[in-house]
C-alpha cells in the first residue's frame, strides 16, 4: 500500500506503525517511552506526527492506505517541544550526567530547548539507595520502560503507584528495592531514558583501597573485554583485553586476574556434579548457577526446584574463593592485607558478594561502566595504551572460559569437559552452534557413554519461568539446562556500557566466540593452571575441600 | 420524568420472544444515543459488539463522576430495576451472558440496594431462559474510572488507567475479549424503548447547579432553551456563564437552544448535561483555578501532558490570580492548553483544557485585567 509521508510518496507493508514505517525509509522520529519489541505505551507523546490534522503518537498508530503524514509539521514541532519541556522540568533539577548523553537530553537540544520554561519539579523524593541498584525519582519521567523490562523478566518488582503528578515507579508498598523480589539484573537501568536508575557505584571504595596499604588484585569477567571500548567510542565488538589489563595496572592493581579463570575452575565442577547426577539419576535436570539475578529469581518465585540447580559457586566467586586461600597462602599475604575486586559485567554480582554463603571472599564488585569511569577518573588515555597480558597463574584461561559471556557459553564449555573427561574420547568439533545466537530458547543432545543427554539454554528470566513450568508440570525432558537472567547473557548484562541493544549485543557475543577460536586451550580441564591447581592444592573436583571452598547453598525465600 | 417510569421487569418478557437481531432493530429505530456524554449511536454499538465473536460482557457505567452531574443517581436511587433490566436486555442483544456494574465509589450506600434488585432480576430472566449474571464492581473514587478504558483495566483488578484505542472494547475489551459499556442513563432507556411505542427520545435529563437556589435534575427536550432551564433554578443574582460540567466548557449566558450542535456551535460541549451557572460575584479566573485543581489532582499520571501539563496550567492560573503573571505567561497557558488538548492520551486530558480555552474566549477580559 502506498501512504505520503513529508509530501513522498512511500510503498509500504500493510499492518505496520508509522514509526516503523518512517525507520524503514530512514525518516527519523524522536521517540522516548517506544522500546523495541516491547508494546508500544505511547505516553511519552514525543514521536507525535501530524495526519489530518491531528497529532497522533507514530509509535502506536498504524499506517494505512493513502494516510498523508507529516513528521515535522509547525503543529508537531510545537507540541513535541511543549512536551519536552514538561519532562525537562520533571528531570532537570538533579540531572546526573553519564559520560554519554541520555536519550530526553538528546530530544531537548534537537528540539531546541535551551532555558527551562517551566520552574523544576515541586517533589522531591529520597533517592533508594540499594545494594546494587539505585533509583532516583528525582530524575524519573515515568516512561514506564523500566516497569515493562522487569514485566520482561517475570519478576514485576516495580510499577506504577499513585497518580497525577504524584505517580512514581516504586516497589509495592513504596519498600526499598533492596526489600523487593527484584533480583538485581538491572534491566530497567539499561532501558532507562534519563538515568533515574543506575548501579550503585564503588569506584570510590576501590579508590580508597588502593590508596591504602592492603594487596589489591582485580579480576575481569569475559563479557566486559568485549563491550569496554565501547566506553571510550570504539565500535561495539572491539576486544580491548590487552587495553584493559594495561589499565588496571595503571590504575594501581596488584595483580590483574581473568575470572575466566574461575570459569574454568567452575566448568571443572559442573562437569563432575553433572556426570554425578546423571550417574545417581538425582536432582534432574541440573541447572546452572552462575547468574545471580536467576539464583535469586528461583529463591523468590521456586524455590521448591532449588535442588535441581548446581551448588558451584560463580566463576568470580571461586575465584575469590580460591584467592583468599591458595592465593594468600602461596604469596603469603596477611587475610586482612588481600582486597578481591571483580569487574563485572553485572549489577547483581554486587548483591552476590553481600550474600553470606559467599564469606566476603570477593570484597567489592566494579560495573563495566565504573571500569570506564576510574579509567577516566585516572586520566588515561585508553585507546593508545599498549596490549598488556594478564599476571600468571590465576590469570591464565581457556576459550572455553571466554564464552561464559554469551548465553550458551557455559553449556558449551560444560559439555566439551563432561564429555571429554568422562568418556576420555576427543570431541571432534568443539563448537555447539545450536546453543549459540540470540535465540532465548536453544536446545540440544549429546551422547555421553551411551546415554542422551538432552540439554537446554534460555536466557531472558520469562523464559526460565517457562523451563521450570516444565519441571512443575513434570513435562521437562533435559538433564541440564543454563539459564541467564539478560537476554544474550552477560554480555547484555545490566552492568554493561549504554546503549546495550540487540545489535550491540549481537557484536560482542561475537567478539567473545572469535576469541575462544584464536586461544589454543580451548577445554577448561586442559588450562594448565587449573591442573596445576588441583594437583597442588584441590585434590580433584567436589573433593572435600572442593565442596567447600567452591560450592554453595541456597536460600528459600518466597514472594 | 419519562426515565423514571418503573418497567417493572415486564420488557424481558417481551424480548424473550424476539430476536436479539430485532432487539438491535428497536433500539436502532428509536434514535437512542449514549447519554454519558459521548453520544454514540446505542444501536450501533449493540450491532458492532454482536458481531464481534466469542465470549462477551456488558459493563454498565455508574461511575458518574463529571462535576456537577448526578442524573445517574436519581436513577439507581429512585428507579434501579430500569438500570438491571436494561443491562439484561443488552447482554441479550449482542449474546452476553456476564455483565458488570461498575459503581461510583461515592455511591457505595446504593450497592445492598442494587444487589436485591439484581437477585430479583435473575429469579425473572432465569424463568425466562434469559440467563444473565450481573456483579457489583467498586469504584474508589478516581474520576479516570469513568473512561470506559479505565473502567476495564479496574474491574480486571488493575490500576485504573486508560488505555490505548484501537483496539475498542467493542472488539477487545474486558479480559480481552468484546465488551459493551454504556451509561446508567442509556441503559435505562431500553426497557422503556422496549415497551413503550410512545418512548420520546428527546427528553434530556439536566442536572443544574451552581448559583441558583433550586438545583437538581431537571427534565427538558433537547433543544429547549437555557434560559427556562436556569429560571427552573431560580437564580439569585444575575447569572454570568455557565459551565457544562468541568469538562464541557463555559459560555456566556445567553439564551440557546440546549442541544449539542448549537452548544458545540459556540464552542463548548453539552456531554452528559451538566449546568453549572456562574452568576456576577464570581470572577472567571477563580472558577478555572479551581477546575484546574481537579484535573490536576485527577490525572492518572499516565501520558506527559495531562500529567505534567495540568499541574502546570494550575501553576500558571495561580499566577495569574495572585497578580504575577505577565501577558508571556498567558501565551503560555494558551499554548499549553492546546497541546494538552491536542496530544492527552485520552479523554480526560483532552477535554480538560476546555474550560479555559472557553473562558479565554468569551471572559478574556477577566484574565487580562490580572495580569502584571
Amino acid at each position: 500500500m502506498k501512504i505520503t509521508i513529508n509530501n513522498k510518496e512511500i510503498e509500504c507493508q500493510p499492518n505496520k506503525t508509522i514509526l516503523e514505517v518512517a525507520k524503514e525509509n530512514d525518516i527519523e522520529i524522536p521517540t522516548l517511552c517506544y522500546q523495541e519489541g516491547f508494546e508500544a505505551r505511547a505516553v511519552c507523546r514525543i514521536c507525535l506526527v501530524e495526519v489530518d490534522n491531528k497529532l497522533l503518537p507514530s509509535c502506536s498508530t498504524k499506517a494505512k492506505e493513502g494516510m498523508v503524514i507529516s513528521t515535522e509539521s509547525k503543529k508537531v514541532l510545537e507540541a513535541r517541544k511543549i512536551n519536552t519541556e514538561l519532562l525537562m522540568s520533571k528531570h532537570i533539577q538533579s540531572c546526573f550526567v553519564e559520560s554519554k548523553e541520555h536519550e530526553l537530553c538528546k530530544i531537548a537540544k534537537n528540539v531546541g530547548i535551551r532555558q527551562a520554561k517551566f520552574d523544576s519539579n515541586k517533589k522531591t523524593y529520597i533517592v533508594d539507595k540499594g545494594i546494587a541498584i539505585v533509583t532516583d525519582n528525582n530524575q524519573c519521567i515515568l516512561c514506564g520502560r523500566c516497569v515493562q523490562a522487569c514485566q520482561m523478566q517475570n519478576v514485576n518488582a516495580i510499577d506504577f503507584a499513585y497518580r497525577s503528578y504524584h505517580t512514581k515507579v516504586t516497589p509495592a508498598y513504596e519498600n526499598k528495592l533492596d526489600d523487593s523480589v527484584c533480583v538485581n539484573c538491572g534491566q530497567c537501568l539499561l532501558a532507562c531514558p534519563v538515568n533515574a536508575i543506575y548501579e550503585k557505584d564503588d569506584t570510590k571504595e576501590v579508590l580508597k583501597a588502593l590508596k591504602s596499604k592492603k594487596h589489591v588484585i582485580v579480576q575481569t569477567a569475559p563479557a566486559v573485554r568485549a563491550s569496554l571500548g565501547e566506553e571510550f567510542d570504539l565500535p561495539a565488538g572491539t576486544l580491548v583485553t590487552g587495553k584493559m589489563v594495561s589499565s588496571l595496572r595503571k590504575i594501581g592493581f596488584k595483580k590483574i586476574f581473568d575470572t575466566q579463570f574461575g570459569a574454568d575452575l567452575t566448568i571443572m565442577e559442573e562437569a563432575a556434579e553433572l556426570i554425578k547426577r546423571l550417574k545417581e539419576n538425582k536432582n534432574l535436570p541440573m541447572i546452572t548457577s552462575c547468574c545471580p539475578a536467576w539464583i535469586k529469581y528461583i529463591e523468590h518465585f521456586y524455590p521448591e526446584f532449588l535442588n535441581h540447580v548446581s551448588t558451584c559457586k560463580s566463576p568470580h566467586d571461586m575465584f575469590g574463593a580460591i584467592a583468599k586461600s591458595y592465593y594468600k597462602d602461596k604469596y603469603k599475604i596477611n587475610k586482612k592485607d588481600l582486597v578481591v575486586v571483580s569487574v563485572m559485567p553485572c549489577t547483581a554480582k554486587k548483591f552476590e558478594i553481600q550474600r553470606k554463603e559467599m564469606k566476603k571472599e570477593v570484597d567489592y564488585v566494579l560495573t563495566t561502566r565504573e571500569l570506564a569511569r576510574l579509567i577516566k577518573i585516572k586520566k588515561i588515555d585508553f585507546n593508545n595504551l599498549a596490549d598488556e597480558d594478564f599476571d600468571a597463574a590465576l590469570g591464565l584461561s581457556s576459550g572455553a572460559g571466554t564464552i561464559f559471556g554469551a548465553s550458551g557459553g557455559v553449556m558449551e564449555a560444560a559439555l566439551r569437559t563432561a564429555y571429554e573427561t568422562a568418556t576420555g574420547k576427543k570431541l571432534e568439533m568443539l563448537e555447539f552452534n545450536q546453543i549459540r545466537g540470540m535465540s532465548d530458547f536453544k536446545e540440544g543432545s549429546i551422547i555421553i557413554n551411551g546415554k542422551t543427554v538432552n540439554f537446554a539454554v534460555v536466557n531472558g528470566l520469562h523464559n526460565a519461568k517457562e523451563v521450570l513450568e516444565q519441571i512443575k508440570n513434570k513435562e521437562c525432558k533435559y538433564d541440564f539446562i543454563e539459564v541467564m537472567a539478560c537476554p544474550g547473557g552477560c554480555i547484555a548484562g545490566g552492568g554493561q556500557p549504554i546503549p546495550t541493544n540487540k545489535e550491540i549485543v549481537e557484536k560482542r557475543m561475537q567478539a567473545l566466540y572469535i576469541n575462544d577460536k584464536n586461544n589454543t586451550i580451548r577445554r577448561s580441564h586442559e588450562n594448565p593452571a587449573i591442573i596445576q591447581l588441583y594437583e597442588e592444592f584441590l585434590g580433584r573436583p567436589l573433593s572435600k575441600k572442593a565442596e567447600k571452598l567452591l560450592h554453595t547453598n541456597y536460600i528459600k525465600r518466597g514472594i | 420524568m419519562q426515565i423514571l417510569k418503573n418497567s417493572n421487569f415486564r420488557a424481558l418478557s417481551k424480548i424473550a420472544g424476539m430476536k436479539p437481531e430485532e432487539v438491535i432493530e428497536l433500539v436502532k429505530k428509536s434514535g437512542l444515543s449514549g447519554r454519558g456524554g459521548a453520544n454514540f449511536p446505542t444501536g450501533l454499538k449493540l450491532e458492532f459488539t454482536r458481531s464481534s465473536q466469542g465470549e462477551k460482557y456488558v459493563i454498565a457505567n455508574a461511575d458518574e463522576g463529571e462535576p456537577g452531574t448526578f442524573k445517574d443517581k436519581l436513577i439507581l436511587e429512585k428507579n434501579p430495576n430500569n438500570v438491571i433490566e436494561g443491562m439484561i436486555i443488552a447482554g441479550y442483544a449482542i449474546g452476553s451472558s456476564k455483565g458488570y456494574l461498575y459503581l461510583r465509589g461515592e455511591y457505595s450506600y446504593l450497592k445492598n440496594k442494587l444487589q436485591k434488585v439484581i437477585n430479583n432480576a435473575k429469579k425473572i430472566a432465569d424463568k425466562l431462559k434469559i440467563y444473565f449474571d450481573i456483579e457489583i464492581i467498586s469504584g474508589a473514587g478516581a474520576y479516570i474510572c469513568g473512561d470506559e478504558t479505565a473502567i476495564i483495566e479496574s474491574v480486571e483488578g488493575k490500576r485504573g488507567n486508560p488505555r490505548l484505542k484501537p483496539p475498542f472494547p467493542a472488539n477487545q475489551g474486558l479480559f480481552n475479549k468484546p465488551t459493551l459499556i454504556n451509561n446508567v442513563e442509556t441503559l435505562a432507556n431500553l426497557p422503556l424503548i422496549i415497551l413503550d411505542k410512545s418512548w420520546n427520545n428527546s427528553f434530556r435529563l439536566f442536572s443544574l447547579s451552581g448559583n441558583i437556589t433550586k438545583p437538581g435534575v431537571y427534565e427538558l427536550e433537547s433543544g429547549a432553551s437555557l434560559k427556562k432551564l436556569i429560571n427552573l433554578g431560580k437564580p439569585k443574582n444575575k447569572i454570568k456563564a455557565v459551565y457544562f460540567g468541568c469538562s464541557g466548557g463555559c459560555l456566556p449566558y445567553e439564551d440557546i437552544a440546549l442541544n449539542n450542535e448549537a452548544v458545540k456551535e459556540k464552542g463548548a460541549m453539552l456531554g452528559s448535561c451538566a449546568i453549572i451557572a456562574v452568576d456576577e460575584k464570581h470572577n472567571i479566573v477563580d472558577v478555572a483555578t479551581n477546575i484546574a485543581k481537579f484535573f490536576e489532582y485527577e490525572s492518572c499520571g499516565k501520558c506527559t501532558p495531562c500529567r505534567e501539563g495540568t499541574m502546570r496550567v494550575l501553576e500558571l492560573l495561580e499566577k495569574i490570580s495572585l497578580k504575577k503573571a505577565a501577558n508571556e505567561d498567558l501565551e503560555l497557558l494558551e499554548e499549553l492548553c492546546r497541546v494538552i488538548n491536542e496530544t492527552s492520551l485520552c479523554g480526560l486530558g483532552q477535554s480538560s483544557t476546555a474550560h479555559i480555552t472557553t473562558a479565554l474566549k468569551y471572559f478574556r477580559k477577566e484574565f487580562t485585567d490580572k495580569l502584571k
